[in-house]
């Protein structure tokens, strides 16, 4: 009891009594003495708020993103309130908000069936839904021996056919919304969406409601795409991208209506910190003009 | 975490003697009052306020041919500098079966190189009828056969007060029957297939021919056929399943089976007839229905199935009808669409396995096509299937079909319900039983006499 006392005190000596002011120490000390007139025990009272005894245990586990096999079933998510692994607070402004459950979209639109590599290959539209994991619907489609979540394009409706080709023939194709095609293959100025930066990887950009970019023009082996920021990237032409316009265009149209309603969507209120004031606020910024060599160009 | 703590601590001891040396090194920021939080202690705390670093990949263990790892493993504790020891998995040697871990897939003696595609009682087929059709190579003809329908017509196979005695048995399952307000789904549905099928069977009577039958639940089913390059199976428990002494009569004579050769079966480009269906590398081909009771769970190893088909001493082999309850109790609730394509599968599973008991696996157009109907409802509506096996020669997409005739969405009654259902004080739907349509019951009727007149 003695050692375990007298270790208590040395802590709060050693470690948590902050420096007082000359003005405070005389409010401090009697307090102090109030304590100790209650014993010993008096001194476990000024705890170190800040020393932990124990580090912080696995936090966020990603146990539900962890699959090998694709599957079409929803799958349920864990809500982070924006955590990272170790409980930090990673991104502000999240938390709160109705389940949702996450659907595996397929972002690989050339991935072949098996037994049929190198073929062009049709898939029907099965079904044309919201997803609340984004803001773009996704469709179902089927084709062969499987079905797959994909980022539906504007005009898609159950029951379409949509066409997957991975050659770049010597013609220009003329493609229909909806299909998929190297950038290679697609004549100058089409309307495009769902971009992989590398040839396989993917598609990673123009994903989000409404949005679609142009392809400006292809230099030998290269494609020049105009995305929906106006930046321009620089991708092999062997890169996928799908026809058309990403669907739900009438996203920025919608109307929130109520703070509540973006706590529905697990938004939290912004905090009001300072932001750094951009050319809405009257300052000079130049503009930004020409092909940028973008990080991620494959050239 | 700890261990830094601690030795920061070692550091900062020779200090806390001179206490203003020990002042001067911290750096804090007091708020007013007695609050500790805000400060900033660089020297505990950093690592509270440190960047986040991400996750450490394993590392990579490299394995160097003729040469040994030094590991800690003798002295029984980490050592730093020496690699950690590995230990073969222990086995235990006898047989746990609470600890029981199977082998690998492709080390099961039933494993094969061909795939099988497996039909079971929860698949739920994207094309529904369409797809059942293409898997069983049939020919589809909307409504009842005449030659059930004028059983509906005949006089003679009617009985006294029969739409009293219906509505009778519908208002027993489905306001009656219960000790709550409603009975549920799952529990009228099964008690309205009883009632009816009872008042069905007391028209024995006047067809003595109804007494040759017997019902088997929880029976099981396994029939193998080869459709194209694949291989295909229809397996599992399903439904309740009617067996007679006798087999049904053919529906369609022979004319009409020859007419069959002519019709081309609808494809649906570009999704593969195998959607959907269980893909399966380890399978038994096995073909025979199987009713289970408790010998056969005990023995089911020991007991001599005849290969193909029902038992041979089993004195009901002929399917009749298959009734499917679709009470919601299940972990599959099928639409309308794809509940029919069930229907046909196991209808047709259960005449493969009798075509094959009969005349073996060699595949050919039979000579008496094997017919068997089914029944599946949700407790109010009801759809009906009759099919004829004209041929087991599968494999090409020519020649003789099968027939399938498909009676679809016919409602029993229009509602059962105890409180009536109001709106601005107007009664929308009354309580009690209404709109009931006798003739969904002189279709069940008519497929439950067929083969007994």
């Amino acid at each position: 009891m003695a050692v375990l006392s007298l270790s208590r005190t040395l802590r709060s000596l050693a470690l948590s009594r902050p420096v007082l002011l000359p003005y405070q120490t005389a409010v401090r000390s009697q307090v102090l003495s109030l304590r100790t007139c209650s014993g010993l025990w008096g001194s476990c009272l000024e705890q170190w708020r800040g020393f932990l005894t124990t580090a912080s245990l696995e936090q966020n586990r990603t146990a539900w993103k962890n699959r090998e096999k694709y599957t079409i079933r929803p799958i349920g998510m864990k809500k982070t309130g924006g955590r990272d692994h170790t409980g930090k607070i990673r991104t502000h402004g999240i938390g709160g908000g109705h389940k949702q459950r996450y659907r595996w979209i397929d972002f690989q639109r050339l991935r072949y069936q098996p037994g049929n590599e190198e073929k062009a290959f049709e898939e029907k539209v099965v079904e044309v839904r919201y997803d609340p994991c984004r803001s773009a619907d996704i469709a179902l489609v089927a084709g062969g021996n499987r079905k797959r979540w994909i980022i539906a394009t504007e005009n898609m409706q159950v029951g379409d056919l949509i066409k997957t080709s991975g050659t770049i023939g010597r013609m220009a194709v003329a493609a229909n919304e909806g299909d998929s095609f190297p950038l290679g293959a697609l004549p100058v100025g089409t309307l495009i969406n769902n971009l992989e930066l590398y040839p396989g990887k993917g598609a990673t950009y123009i994903r989000a409601a409404g949005t679609s970019g142009v392809l400006l023009r292809k230099v030998n082996g290269t494609a020049i795409v105009q995305l929906p920021s106006k930046l321009q990237v620089q991708v092999m032409e062997t890169c996928m991208v799908t026809v058309g316009r990403v669907s739900n265009v009438d996203h920025n149209k919608r109307i929130i209506g109520k703070a509540g309603r973006n706590r529905w969507l697990g938004i939290r209120p912004s905090s009001g910190l300072w932001q750094r004031k951009g050319g809405w606020a009257g300052q000079n910024h130049p503009a930004r003009t020409g092909p940028r060599g973008h990080s991620h160009s494959a050239v | 975490m700890f261990k830094e703590t601690a030795k920061r601590f070692k550091a900062t001891a020779p200090l806390l003697l001179q206490s203003a040396l020990f002042r001067q090194a911290r750096i804090s920021t007091i708020r007013v009052g007695n609050s500790v939080h805000g400060h900033r202690y660089f020297n505990v705390s950093c690592i509270l306020n440190a960047k986040v670093l991400p996750r450490k990949k394993p590392r990579v263990k490299v394995d160097i041919p003729g040469l040994e790892r030094i590991t800690y493993a003798d002295r029984m504790h980490f050592v730093p500098g020496l690699a950690k020891p590995f230990f073969p998995v222990w086995e235990r040697d006898w047989n746990d079966p609470s600890h029981f871990y199977s082998s690998k897939l492709e080390e099961m003696p039933l494993h094969k190189e061909k795939q099988c595609f497996i039909f079971s009682q929860s698949t739920n087929p994207l094309e529904g009828v369409r797809q059942a059709l293409w898997l069983t190579k049939s020919n589809l003809t909307k409504g009842l056969p005449d030659q059930v329908l004028s059983l509906v017509n005949n006089k003679a196979n009617q009985m006294e007060n029969l739409d009293d005695r219906v509505q009778n048995a519908i208002r027993h399952a489905c306001l009656w029957d219960t000790t709550e307000e409603e009975p549920s789904r799952e529990k009228y549905c099964g008690t309205l297939v009883r009632n009816l099928l009872h008042l069905c069977g007391s028209l024995q009577a006047t067809h003595p021919g109804l007494g040759r039958r017997i019902f088997a639940e929880k029976y099981s089913l396994a029939a193998t056929w080869s459709r194209g390059d694949e291989l295909f199976q229809v397996r599992g428990k399903n439904g309740l399943l009617l067996n007679s002494m006798d087999p049904l009569p053919v529906v369609a004579g022979k004319e009409e089976i020859q007419n069959t050769a002519d019709h081309i079966l609808e494809t649906f480009y570009p999704i593969s007839p195998t959607i959907d269906l269980q893909r399966v590398h380890v399978y038994k081909e096995l073909s025979h229905t199987e009713i289970e009771t408790h010998q056969t769970r005990q023995h089911s190893s020991s007991l001599q199935l005849s290969n193909f088909g029902f038992k041979d001493d089993y004195p009901y082999p002929h399917a009749h009808t298959l009734f499917i309850l679709r009470a919601g109790d299940t972990l599959v609730n099928l639409p309308p669409e794809q509940l029919r394509a069930k229907m046909i599968m196991f209808a047709f599973g259960n005449a493969l396995t009798r075509a094959q008991t009969l005349h073996g696996t060699k595949a050919g157009v039979l000579e008496e096509p094997i017919v068997v109907q089914s029944v599946a409802t949700d407790g109010q509506m009801f759809q009906f299937v009759v099919f004829q096996l004209n041929t087991t020669d599968l494999q090409p997409d020519e020649g003789v079909k099968n027939m399938v005739w498909i009676d679809e969405d016919q409602l029993l009654y229009d509602s059962a319900i105890v409180c009536p259902v109001l709106k601005r004080k107007v009664v929308h739907i009354p309580a009690g039983l209404s709109g009931y349509k006798s003739e969904t019951f002189q279709k069940l009727m008519a497929l439950y006499l067929h083969g007994a007149v």
